[in-house]
């Protein structure tokens, strides 16, 4: 049992960036019915833009009191989140604005987008480096068990993952069902031309879309960046995987995106290494990205609009 | 009209592939090619060429290797015998076998080019060895080290490092003596199957405990598998695979209190290990069939030469690079003694090689790797951030 629940909480850990990653694209798909394949570069910005601001304030080998870890924790989100928002606004500024007045065909945002993915991610190895693993400054003690449950022990940095990566999606569900915000969004997921009769401006709404799931990409940017490593090159793996989940979900379905981020890793440290008592397991980690892609298989089989459907235009 | 658009899409992302690819390379192909080649002596210009790792994840070890081939050159043609003028010609690769032919055929365009130093990795060297060989251009590999690579008919394949067969082996013995129960973590690669096969083997044959698994060559998330690890109350892991994945790994494995020793072959000991890992690669051992060039005593000038041409000490197979540059220009200047430079002429001269390179005395057996019993294969170690040496592996404790 403790060991089932260490890979489970591996598993959650995971399983949480790519919720949040999930949600980036899975909101834009909901406005626009376009798959944002940049997106995983606004993780990656968000990466880099939280290393610049924190790197200003703490150094490595530092030891700092709790709370003064909790504040620059605070502040990483905050700027990660910041400059991945900034980014997604200016690449719909730039990639997709121009070719939605001009009313191109879907394949040509494509593109775009492709397009977009390769230059912010060969820009960030311009403007920085090349290598495969910068690291955060070590600040605190990432890796001391804080939390035992059932006997597994749970680090203060998964802590800190899962329950950020918690409260963020419980905050954009509020958003999205409650504010007037989020009902424009849902306005215009659900039919552009009638949300723009009932006074909604739907290149705002779109934009701030954008912005909203280029925050919670860039936040967890600097949370995937502080558990692992960060590189101009570190969105492609979990973009895959971010994007499957979505669709997993049930691509347009914000609590979609959430359950199956959540889901895929779970699935993943899970499914490979059962039966968890350290033989390698009946299938084994080196099968993991096929177990990961049977299962959206599988689902997408019995149910071809993902687990929770693909519901445009609702909060779930 | 829904077709006519998607071919004119298609269309255009062709157009832009091949421009892109046709940039790429200019740019590792000719724009970079020349060394600032001084001296120079007589009319013809006979070029090395570089193949390996210049981009992607795996750049350092290729640019440890091309600045040594580069040193070599330099040297060559500032002395000022050798009869003509050498050339670098540099083809990235980057570390992968689906690369590695097109760099192949940008070695091959250029008729100059009498012999090739590389390719880096064992899974591109696997991917053009034939290619290579067809065309009778010398390869003299300064670090491929998987153990079937001279098994596979290729006709020009050389080897200035020992083999996995003779590394895992060697390394192995060490373990032996001090485990009880190893983990063997294969990173699916064909260096990575190859060493973790070899270790593997020797370790049973020893009587110790061995279990594996294998990790995706791509993935970041070694968080699993660093569990699996620690629960299966190994005192040892070995790990077979390359310095930026091994770096995530050993980050991993100190998450999860993973106490047991860690060893890892010739592909993790590099700079991108020390840094990627920082403090959770402190106690790693590597086993490397490479010198350390920075305290061999043979390797003093060429670790001074190589700290003031590059601004950085030689790190792993620089030296090896450029001995295996050396045996190129030898056997260049070899075949011009005897009259007939071609590519069949120079590789001729290089089978019958028998240089006193600063890694070792170099010969090549009939297969092309050392002959048996020959090349040292080292025990390393970081000890707070940095790799030392701890001698040969089968004398360390």
């Amino acid at each position: 049992m403790t060991d089932f629940m260490n890979y489970l909480v591996l598993g959650l850990t995971r399983g949480s960036m790519y919720a949040l990653i999930a949600l980036g694209y899975t909101l834009v798909y909901g406005v626009l019915q376009l798959i944002n394949f940049a997106h995983s570069e606004v993780f990656m910005s968000g990466a880099f833009g939280s290393y610049l601001v924190i790197g200003m304030f703490v150094h490595d080998g530092q030891h700092l009191a709790w709370w003064q870890v909790s504040l620059v924790m605070i502040l990483g989100l905050l700027s990660g989140a910041l400059v991945g928002a900034g980014v997604a606004w200016a690449l719909e500024r730039v990639a997709y604005r121009p070719l939605r007045q001009r009313g191109a065909p879907k394949l040509a945002f494509l593109i775009s987008a492709i397009g977009m993915s390769f230059f912010l991610s060969q820009l960030a190895g311009k403007l920085f480096n090349r290598l495969s693993q910068n690291q955060f400054p070590s600040y605190f003690d990432q890796n001391k068990a804080v939390l035992h449950i059932l006997g597994a022990a749970v680090s203060r940095i998964q802590l800190i993952v899962i329950v950020t990566a918690l409260l963020m999606m419980f905050s954009l569900d509020r958003l999205v069902s409650g504010t007037k915000l989020g009902r424009s969004i849902r306005g215009v997921a659900e039919d552009a031309p009638t949300a723009a009769l009932m006074g909604i401006d739907i290149d705002k709404t779109i934009s701030r879309t954008f912005i909203i799931g280029g925050a919670l990409g860039g936040a967890a940017g600097f949370l995937f960046g502080t558990t692992f490593v960060f590189s101009n090159i570190m969105g492609f793996i979990p973009g895959v995987k971010a994007f499957a989940a979505a669709v997993l979900g049930g691509i347009g379905n914000i609590r979609g995106a959430m359950i199956g981020g959540l889901l895929l890793g779970v699935v993943e440290n899970i499914v490979p290494t059962a039966p968890w008592d350290g033989s390698g397991g009946w299938i084994g980690l080196q099968w993991t990205d096929v177990v990961a892609f049977v299962v959206l298989i599988l689902v997408l089989v019995f149910r071809p609009t993902g687990i929770l459907g693909e519901r445009l235009g609702r909060a779930a | 009209m829904r077709t006519r658009t998607l071919v004119h899409v298609a269309a255009l992302s062709a157009v832009g592939a091949m421009a892109l690819s046709a940039c790429s390379n200019s740019t590792s192909g000719g724009g970079l090619s020349g060394s600032a080649s001084s001296g120079g002596g007589g009319g013809t210009t006979y070029t090395v060429a570089f193949e390996g790792p210049l981009s992607g994840d795996n750049a350092q070890l290729g640019i440890n290797e091309v600045n040594g081939v580069q040193l070599a050159i330099d040297q060559a043609n500032a002395k000022g015998d050798l009869g003509f003028t050498a050339k670098l010609l540099k083809a990235d690769d980057g570390g992968d076998a689906s690369k590695a032919p097109a760099a192949a055929a940008q070695v091959l365009q250029d008729a100059t080019v009498m012999g090739v130093v590389g390719p880096s990795f064992s899974g591109a060297s696997k991917a053009v060895g034939n290619i290579y060989g067809a065309a009778g251009l010398t390869i003299v590999n300064p670090s491929a080290s998987n153990g079937t690579l001279q098994t596979l008919g290729f006709k020009t394949w050389h080897r200035v490092v020992p083999n996995d067969y003779a590394e895992g082996p060697a390394v192995a013995d060490w373990m032996a003596k001090k485990f009880k129960k190893v983990f063997i973590v294969n990173h699916l690669s064909d260096y990575g199957a190859g060493v973790a096969g070899a270790v593997e083997k020797e370790l049973k044959a020893k009587g110790v405990t061995v279990q594996t698994a294998g990790v995706d060559a791509k993935t970041t998330d070694y968080g699993a598998i660093s569990q699996t690890v620690k629960q299966s109350g190994a005192d040892a892991m070995f790990y077979g695979g390359y310095d930026a994945q091994g770096a995530l790994f050993a980050k991993a494995l100190t998450a999860v209190g993973f106490t047991g020793a860690r060893v890892a072959g010739n592909g993790v000991k590099s700079s991108v290990f020390t840094a990627g890992a920082g403090a959770a690669g402190n106690g790693w051992y590597f086993s490397c069939g490479c010198q350390d060039a920075t305290v061999a005593p043979s390797a003093k000038d060429f670790t001074a030469a190589y700290t003031k041409a590059f601004n950085t000490p030689p790190s792993t197979y620089s030296p090896e690079a450029f001995d295996a540059t050396n045996i190129v220009l030898d056997a260049i200047k070899a075949a011009k003694a005897a009259g007939k430079v071609d590519r069949a002429a120079v590789n001729d001269q290089v089978n019958k090689t028998d240089y006193a390179g600063i890694t070792a005395q170099i010969k090549f057996g009939p297969n092309g790797d050392l002959p048996a019993g020959t090349g040292t294969v080292n025990l390393y170690t970081q000890k707070n951030g940095k790799i030392v040496s701890l001698g040969d592996v089968s004398k360390a404790s």
